[in-house]
């Protein structure tokens, strides 16, 4: 009696989950708009058969896949390099890496007026000095073709480090014999990386991506409050693109359709990750 | 003070029964050590009746009154853990004081740790925290901490385990004094059964779940119930031949390496078990140089020394290994050597080579 | 492994400062802008050097900002306060509700726990609107929108399920033994909860109350749908007053700085708990 009774305010939250999501499922079989309640009623998955020949659609899928893929491949190579400058755990190393802390302490949404204000065309730092390398007319966030490129640097910023804390942990828990003994053997530097680091940090690279995976392709913070979306339907992903189809549309039923086709990709996503994760832990702890 | 009773007490965790049809009475002011290899049950049964697990079957009683289901606190229950379970956010003094079950003044709280702790000799390190204490220390406060309430009964779950020898054979020496001032009905887990001789009143042999001998200590040593009690009691362990026992001319006899020798001289045990296990413990071998009686030639392949005694290595000529263990001034000879071995008739345990049990008198070693 | 070559240590080097640069520079360039008057920021080339002022964090913490059209009333300070209301309010009944869950997950192996925590953890990884816009038409309903009650509820979405999954760990981390002790000496599970479970597990739980209250002052999207003007935390009304201020830039970098000075201050007091909690154990895997 006692567990479920201490368990119960947990349950609770379950609950305050679990009814919206059934809720939006529902609501994704229906025609709903806000501002048409006689129009409301269950059509099937004509929402979703709708997503199929709208462009808006496509594109949004589109900038969320390339959003999300050049975000997390940026911040695994750079957090990847990072953790490895800082992999001996020196006093100096250890500062730095808790200073690197700060950006993803930072809340993504002001993270994003932050550099709003350093790429401001007119006073903006980075404008400035991109300037002094001979690049002008450089608009940023508010230029259709440079848009993506400065949100992607903004989620950068933030999340590097989140992938860096974790491989600087896993690497510093690796066992050193095996780096011992290919140092005594005079064994290239490349192949211990590729061949002993790599294989043996595979787990938390898995882990540490598929974190990063299922946050970036939700991103919401960085790019509502940078250009709530725009110029035009640049920078429309997914959860951008249901917020305005909520609020700005009133339909909530595309909007629920949306959201219910990213949480399937989200789904699908960690599925691969997590099988992956177990092949590549088993291996890295040396079962076949 | 109250009688612990333990009636036909049975828990499985799965298909492996941990305890099976327990059945033991200690008396208020007794100490049985309960016995046996790891993994036989022993700690199950301190917690069944502690209340961190409750038995699938069979009842639990404190004082005639059933425990079972009540929870930790009501059973009065005192118990010292393997690994101390000291609180490490508390002082060794907060720790004792917390054991004190009955509400009393502060006056008194202090009077009865600083009287327990100095029986225990760790005054001086009440105002420590448990990291600071050494295992010996740490174990002397847990030991505090269960003595100071007053429980009806006292679990001892193998306090000793993580102490230096030093201190371990210092404590056995203490304990039973000690405990035995509380009146409590005690129970003492070990793995080493010269604990368990030197500390409790009865022993209870405890193997996969069950309770195969209970009784006291030099009974249970003299006559164990099976090879398997047999064993476990004496360093270095029993020596075991296989033997098919004889009745020649009244007596009961058998042949070792060859030699015949004399198991029982009036022939009480029936002699139609076939093969059996002998068992003679290396103290009761006899060296000699000379050829007498019924003694097997051997060789001396090995000696060393062990526990202020010397330890031979002796090899029949069949091939048979046994142990002699011998008080350093009854030595004879040295390695290579041909000497020849006896033991008395009651040294011989007889053991069925299917169960296990020992067969024959129950008298027998008192006979002697 | 040892780059002890001359070449491989300057390397190192660069590549450190230039890491050091880029994660730094805009928290430092922002701070600058904080102290400079619109004149001082709107200067081309910028400099580096300039005389401080203190009038953008007197405008915000008046809440009068005067620009050339005349006096603008703000309530930066009230966004500020609201964070720190939300925040707080939102950790306090996370720890309140969850550490005795988190014992009880812990200490007892049953389905219904194991059901909850898997949920928490799945729904850790859903889209938040998923949740949030259904959630947003109960809220109508039943008149939880724009309250603080309501807030601090969906704030228990990304307080709870930290605390549950950080302090389930620190428990499971005490022996039974310990508590067992407690108990066999007289004291019954709540007591043996409160002195000796809580006590021991303490660190666990200071970590994840302030990595909760990080993440709960951090969070953009759930009071931009829940809120209006006067319940709002910093970071929808940071955004806000950026539209509202329009190009009075040093204040605007103030407000930027007051609204992630807490949060950053409380990462680098609890920076040794942060990797377990930002993976949620993940990293013991």
């Amino acid at each position: 009696m006692l567990p479920y009774l201490l368990s119960l305010p947990a349950l609770l939250v379950c609950i305050a989950i679990l009814v919206p999501f059934v809720t939006a499922a529902v609501y994704s079989l229906q025609r709903y708009r806000l501002n048409l309640p006689y129009l409301r009623g269950f059509i099937g998955v004509d929402n979703y058969i709708d997503f199929l020949s709208d462009p808006a659609f496509w594109n949004t899928l589109r900038i969320s896949l390339v959003y999300t893929a050049s975000t997390v491949v940026l911040e695994l190579l750079l957090g990847l390099g990072i953790a490895l400058l800082l992999r001996r755990p020196t006093r100096f190393h250890n500062a730095v890496s808790i200073v690197l802390l700060l950006p993803l302490m930072t809340a993504p949404a002001i993270a994003a007026l932050m550099w709003k204000l350093m790429t401001n065309p007119g006073f903006g730092i980075l404008s400035y000095l991109i300037g002094l390398f001979g690049v002008h007319d450089f608009k940023w966030a508010s230029d259709p073709s440079t848009a993506l490129f400065t949100v992607v640097l903004v989620d950068v910023w933030v999340y590097t480090p989140f992938i860096m804390i974790l491989l600087l942990a896993g690497l510093r828990s690796l066992p050193r014999q095996p780096f011992e003994a290919a140092a005594l053997d005079g064994v290239p530097t490349s192949f211990v990386f590729f061949r002993i680091t790599l294989p043996m940090l595979a787990p938390y690279i898995i882990t540490a991506s598929l974190f990063r995976l299922l946050d970036s392709i939700q991103q919401f913070d960085i790019i509502y409050a940078m250009t709530q979306g725009g110029p035009g339907d640049r920078l429309m992903v997914f959860q951008v693109q249901a917020y305005l189809e909520f609020f700005q549309y009133t339909n909530v039923g595309r909007s629920a359709a949306l959201l219910m086709i990213l949480w399937l990709i989200t789904n699908i996503l960690s599925n691969i990750f997590i099988k992956n994760w177990l092949r590549l832990r088993a291996r890295a702890h040396g079962h076949a | 003070m109250a009688r612990l009773e333990l009636d036909s007490v049975g828990k499985a965790f799965g298909a492996v029964h941990c305890a099976d049809g327990l059945s033991l009475v200690v008396e208020p002011g007794e100490i049985v050590a309960v016995f046996g290899p790891s993994g036989g049950g022993k700690t199950v049964l301190l917690r069944m009746i502690a209340g961190m697990f409750e038995p699938d079957d069979g009842d639990i009683l404190v004082g005639g009154r059933s425990i079972v289901g009540a929870p930790p606190e009501q059973r009065g229950v005192g118990m010292a853990f393997q690994n101390f379970a000291l609180f490490p956010h508390m002082s060794a003094q907060e720790n004792i004081a917390s054991g004190l079950r009955a509400k009393v003044g502060s006056g008194e709280v202090a009077s009865r740790v600083t009287s327990i702790s100095r029986l225990l000799k760790i005054e001086h390190v009440l105002g420590h925290m448990p990291r600071e204490l050494s295992n010996g220390q740490k174990q002397r406060t847990a030991l505090a901490r269960a003595l100071i309430g007053n429980p009806e009964v006292l679990l001892l779950d193998d306090p000793l385990r993580n102490v230096d020898a030093k201190l371990r054979y210092e404590m056995r020496l203490e304990l039973p004094s000690l405990l035995r001032r509380s009146s409590a009905a005690v129970l003492y887990v070990t793995q080493d059964y010269r604990e368990a001789m030197a500390i409790a009143d009865r022993i209870a042999v405890l193997i996969n779940g069950r309770l195969v001998q209970v009784g006291r200590p030099e009974e249970i040593y003299a006559r164990p119930a099976s090879v398997a009690v047999a064993r476990l009691f004496g360093d270095p362990s029993i020596n075991l031949a296989e033997v098919t026992p004889q009745a020649v001319q009244g007596a009961l006899c058998a042949e070792i390496a060859g030699t015949r020798v004399l198991l029982e001289s009036d022939e009480r045990t029936p002699v139609d078990h076939g093969v059996c296990w002998l068992g003679v413990r290396p103290d009761d071998l006899v060296i000699a140089r000379d050829f007498g009686e019924g003694a097997i030639p051997a060789r001396i392949v090995a000696i060393t020394p062990m526990h202020e005694r010397a330890v031979l290595l002796l090899r029949f000529a069949d091939g048979t290994e046994w142990l002699a263990a011998l008080p350093p001034d009854a030595m004879v000879g040295s390695a290579e050597d041909s000497v020849f071995v006896r033991f008395a008739p009651d040294a011989a345990l007889l053991f069925d080579r299917a169960t296990g049990l020992r067969i024959g008198p129950q008298q027998r070693r008192q006979a002697a | 492994m040892d780059h002890s070559s001359l070449a491989g240590r300057i390397f190192r080097g660069v590549a450190l400062a230039l890491v050091l640069v880029f994660f730094m520079f805009p928290i430092v360039w922002i701070l600058l802008m904080s102290f400079q008057t619109n004149e001082q920021i709107l200067r081309i080339p910028p400099h580096i050097l300039f005389e401080p002022t203190l009038a953008n964090y007197e405008a915000l913490i008046s809440g009068q900002l005067r620009t050339a059209a005349g006096n603008l009333e703000i309530s930066f300070m009230r966004n500020l306060m609201n964070s720190f209301v939300l925040s707080s309010a939102a950790v306090l009944l996370a720890l309140l509700l969850g550490v005795p869950a988190a014992y009880a997950f812990a200490r007892f192996k049953f389905r219904l726990g194991e059901s909850i925590a898997f949920t928490l953890l799945s729904f850790r990884f859903a889209p938040p609107l998923l949740v949030l816009l259904p959630l947003s038409l109960y809220y109508q309903e039943l008149g939880l929108n724009d309250t603080y009650f309501g807030i601090v509820w969906v704030y228990q979405l990304i307080a709870l399920p930290l605390i549950l999954w950080i302090v389930r760990g620190y428990f499971e981390d005490i022996s039974p033994d310990i508590e067992h002790a407690y108990r066999l000496a007289g004291h019954t599970w709540r007591e043996a909860f409160t002195r000796i479970a809580v006590p021991l597990a303490g660190p666990g739980i200071a970590a994840a109350g302030l990595l909760s209250f990080i993440f709960c002052w951090n969070n953009f999207v759930f009071a931009l749908i829940l809120a209006s003007a006067d319940k709002q935390p910093v970071t929808v009304g940071a955004l806000a007053f950026v539209t509202a201020s329009g190009i009075q830039y040093g204040q605007i970098a103030a407000a930027i700085v007051l609204s992630v000075t807490p949060t950053l201050l409380l990462a680098l007091y609890a920076q040794r708990y942060l990797v377990e909690g930002l993976s949620l154990g993940a990293v013991k895997g």
